[in-house]
């Protein structure tokens, strides 16, 4: 990188700027990746608390809808589940975090009354009922899951993202940079003192030539004088 | 827009869920998981109307290494494993490469 620069003072003013420019940015996307992770870590906390309770729910309709099966039968049990009529909507909004678009989702329809439920109450039983219930009671907690776990994806991409733009900026364009300011600083310090030098040598060349020049009329005086002074 | 919620899965699986109400599922009977399951998953996938993927965790071992990847990373839809451990769907191994720390661990 270091031998693409000409060093002149143009460019040094130039690559100036740029440093200068690169450590604004390096430090507000530090803020930034730093400002994400926290943000991060509360939606972690809760995504925790959501998946202690999904798992539990998920255990107990599993139960539920085993019993339903053994007392009833599989086909009772099919023949409910096909007759459904309601059927859970989701709807999608977004909400901004740091920069960060995640979504909010709504549901409607999950939780239903018996009636709402469309498989008649003469055909089947209570356990068919709770095994029902229990599972709308599932698909609610995994809307929660569902948002709070795309919003975890969603920050992760980001974090990933604005790190990788900071430990750019910190490992290779701003070392870079600096390796290429102080590259065109010596070369500039070396042109100076090589015209210094240079204009040393010329003083000193005149200097001699001057001094061979009087010393050529000095002799040449002289040489005329005496004879003038003997008359 | 309104979505809708998608099971995948061995009937046993699904049959709770159309019991609370979703319509949309994709029946893989368990023998056929290996051959079939990566199909279903990606019809699931390309489907606008589905918002939500519910699979089991065990599951997703019977996918395809690309099919696997895309439906894990996928945010519409997203996917909601059930089952296994709390470090679900890919989150954790995400969790770790960007902050550097194994946050799941318990």
């Amino acid at each position: 990188m270091a031998k693409d620069v000409k060093p002149t003072r143009k460019e040094l003013m130039e690559i100036e700027d740029r440093i200068d420019l690169s450590e604004r940015g390096h430090d507000t996307l530090e803020q930034k990746r730093d400002g994400l992770i926290m943000e991060f870590m509360d939606i972690l906390d809760q995504a925790q608390e959501v998946r202690g309770g999904l798992s539990e729910n998920y255990e107990d309709a599993q139960r539920k809808l085993n019993m339903a099966r053994a007392m009833e039968g599989d086909v009772a049990v099919r023949g409910a589940a096909a007759a459904l009529k309601e059927h859970p909507e989701i709807t999608t909004q977004s909400k901004n975090i740091m920069g960060v678009v995640v979504p909010v989702i709504e549901s409607s329809r999950v939780k239903k009354s018996l009636d709402q439920r469309g498989y008649g109450l003469l055909g089947t039983s209570a356990r068919i009922d709770e095994a029902a219930e229990a599972y709308e009671e599932l698909l609610e907690s995994i809307i929660l899951a569902a948002e709070v776990e795309t919003a975890m994806k969603k920050m992760l991409e980001e974090i990933e993202t604005t790190k990788r733009r900071v430990n750019a900026l910190e490992f290779k364009l701003l070392p870079d940079l600096y390796e290429n300011q102080e590259y065109i600083e010596q070369k500039l310090e070396e042109q100076e003192r090589e015209e210094i030098f240079r204009l040393k040598k010329i003083k000193a060349k005149k200097e001699e030539e001057e001094k061979a020049a009087k010393e050529a009329e000095a002799a040449e005086t002289s040489d005329v004088e005496p004879v003038t002074a003997d008359d | 827009m309104s979505q809708e919620i998608a099971v995948i899965g061995s009937p046993d699986f699904t049959t709770g869920f159309r019991l609370a109400g979703v319509r949309k599922f994709e029946n893989v009977p368990e023998e056929e998981k290996d051959a079939a399951l990566d199909d279903a998953v990606e019809r699931t996938l390309a489907d606008d109307d589905v918002g939500i993927i519910v699979m089991q965790s065990s599951d997703l071992d019977h996918l395809s290494r690309n099919t696997r990847k895309s439906v894990e990373t996928s945010i519409e839809p997203t996917l909601v494993t059930l089952g296994g451990d709390a470090g679900s769907s890919g989150l954790r191994e995400q969790i770790k490469r960007a902050i550097g720390i194994d946050l799941m661990d318990e």
